[in-house]
């Protein structure tokens, strides 16, 4: 009974300690884009008029953007209008809140990474077993192992637009850049693009992860029990795998959001990465504010989705006695 | 690894370094000239590159970006090598609350979406340039390096000669500079390679997206223009994304030859 108490509390406060990390991540991204607009030389009004804006003009948008208060009131209203999703209206666009603009923009970009979060981790782990187990000659194995270290290391912004000209403007098996009606064609293309690199980095890790359990007794019972190369691996070995898989999905997820900006600009697809290009060329404070914030709240969801999947998976990463 | 291996992992460096010098000071005009008339015009040998939007000769056009590049990745993996490592030795020394948070905080950095960051922080100056993006992947470069840092003190916190030290009376501070740092700068600098190499990526990707240098000499902003023209002229897509890939592929291997 008490110990049951104990075991309750740890599970609270380490739950605390994760949501307030959260809340310290989001509050970090929003108050450097909040003090980066501010305090940096150069007039944010000026930015959203340029430099041949007239006083009465310069003195309106200050207005309009609550640029002519203390910056610590500023800030606060900030905060508050994170807080209740609400920073103002967008400023290019009149009478659509920003936060209407982001919502719009955060389910496809969600889309997007979920997309190639599934193909990357299916795809790396199939080139992890494929690489551990069996079935091909261990000269092959060899190569994918190298495969995978090169891709893993190459560069997106270099590949996606290379793989793109060769499959949509040589072969013509995939719908070309800004193409309206790619549908879910495009979706999909667009995503293989992202998980990439993904499905490379969880390659090796899962395969380093198999390499370990190979020789583990519990398989060589499974094999003694008569099960086949198959059922070994793909039953036994792999849920052994996907806690160090979890892991890394969770760590590339910034790399991925940023690879999601670079595929929703080269395929002209709309998003949160579009949003905040547009909001940034067009000047648009509140719809940029709203936008860096959205990222990083779909970050964090998505790590702390990891951290739970895990914690589920594998008993040992729970809160226990450290 | 032997002597001479490594050194032959610092040949490609030197050989995209010396190349991009040459093509850079082969130029008859500067990069980034416009020429309307020979607008996307094919690899030829009078331009080995051929030419992109606008009429801008890409030979000369990509071998300054790609030096302006190398240099601008070289620096902040210094950056980042020169503050994380003693951070990332110091918070292990401490121990308790404060190697915790800074182990906590290296997990963070490396996971947090830093080129939101970067689109984030670059959003405030009008005409970013290359001493802007720089200070803007300085400001995570250091994670990486001060969790390698972090990782080997632990293992060297422990060592009979730091005990030794400890018991002759040396502070804190005299133990991380005398004994603890010069064991571990051969480990951590192993990281400069795929930092440098992730500067170049990262810089090429902000310039795709279109928050490059005003001046429009950047990798990012051939590889745009290549996507623009994919179907009239392929080679401009081709030749800024070899550039990337070679610069980025240079710089792991340098990496290598630190070890």
């Amino acid at each position: 009974m008490h110990r049951a108490a104990t075991e309750v509390g740890r599970a609270a406060r380490l739950a605390l300690a994760r949501t307030l990390e959260s809340l310290a991540v989001v509050g970090a991204l929003a108050s450097v884009v909040f003090f980066a607009l501010r305090l940096l030389p150069g007039d944010p009004a000026r930015l959203v008029l340029g430099d041949e804006a007239s006083e009465g003009d310069l003195a309106r948008v200050r207005r309009a953007l609550h640029l002519d208060e203390p910056i610590l009131v500023q800030y606060a209203r900030f905060l508050r209008g994170i807080a209740s999703a609400d920073l103002g209206d967008s400023f290019r666009r009149p009478g659509t809140p920003a936060m209407a603009r982001v919502g719009e923009a955060l389910l496809p970009t969600a889309q997007l990474a979920g997309v190639a979060v599934a193909m990357g981790a299916v795809a790396g782990l199939a080139a992890a077993v494929a690489a551990s187990g069996p079935w091909l000659a261990p000269r092959t194995r060899v190569w994918i192992e190298r495969a995978l270290m090169a891709v893993a290391a190459a560069p997106l912004v270099a590949v996606a637009p290379v793989l793109t000209w060769a499959l949509a403007a040589r072969a013509r098996i995939v719908p070309l850049p800004g193409d309206p009606d790619a549908g879910p064609a495009g979706l999909l293309f667009a995503g293989a693009l992202l998980a990439f690199p993904l499905g490379a980095h969880v390659g090796r890790i899962a395969r380093q992860a198999l390499v370990e359990v190979s020789e583990a007794p519990f398989l060589r019972v499974a094999t003694a029990k008569g099960a086949g190369p198959a059922r070994v691996w793909l039953l036994h070995a792999l849920p052994v795998v996907a806690g160090p898989v979890v892991t890394i999905v969770a760590t590339q997820l910034g790399a991925l959001l940023g690879g999601a900006v670079v595929i929703e600009r080269m395929f002209e697809r709309r998003g949160l990465g579009t949003l905040i290009l547009e909001a940034y060329a067009s000047r648009d404070l509140p719809v940029l504010e709203g936008a860096v914030v959205a990222a990083g709240l779909l970050f964090v969801v998505a790590q702390t989705l990891g951290a739970a999947i895990e914690a589920t998976l594998d008993p040992r990463t729970r809160a226990g006695p450290s | 690894m032997t002597a001479r291996r490594r050194a032959l992992e610092l040949v490609p460096l030197g050989l995209v370094v010396a190349l991009s010098l040459l093509g850079a000071s082969m130029a008859s005009e500067p990069a980034g000239r416009l020429a309307p008339a020979r607008a996307w015009c094919a690899p030829s040998a009078e331009r080995l590159l051929g030419c992109g939007e606008a009429g801008v000769d890409l030979t000369s056009l990509v071998c300054t970006a790609e030096l302006r590049a190398v240099v601008l990745a070289v620096i902040v993996a210094l950056v980042g090598f020169l503050v994380g490592t003693p951070l990332g030795a110091a918070a292990a020394l401490a121990r308790g609350r404060v190697e915790q948070a800074v182990a906590r905080a290296c997990d963070l950095v490396q996971a947090f979406p830093t080129f939101i960051l970067a689109l984030a922080v670059l959003s405030a100056v009008r005409a970013p340039s290359r001493v802007h993006i720089g200070a803007v992947f300085a400001l995570t470069a250091w994670a990486p390096f001060a969790r390698l840092a972090l990782a080997q003190t632990r293992v060297l916190r422990s060592a009979a000669f730091v005990e030794a030290a400890v018991a002759l009376g040396r502070g804190r501070s005299g133990i991380l500079a005398h004994h603890i740092l010069p064991n571990l700068l051969g480990v951590v600098a192993v990281q400069l390679g795929s930092t440098a190499a992730a500067v170049v990526v990262s810089e090429a990707a902000l310039g795709f997206v279109g928050f490059g240098p005003r001046d429009g000499v950047s990798l990012g902003g051939v590889l745009d223009q290549g996507v623009v023209a994919m179907l009239r002229a392929p080679h401009v897509l081709i030749v800024g994304a070899a550039a990337v890939f070679v610069a980025s592929a240079a710089l792991l291997a340098a990496g290598r030859a630190v070890r």
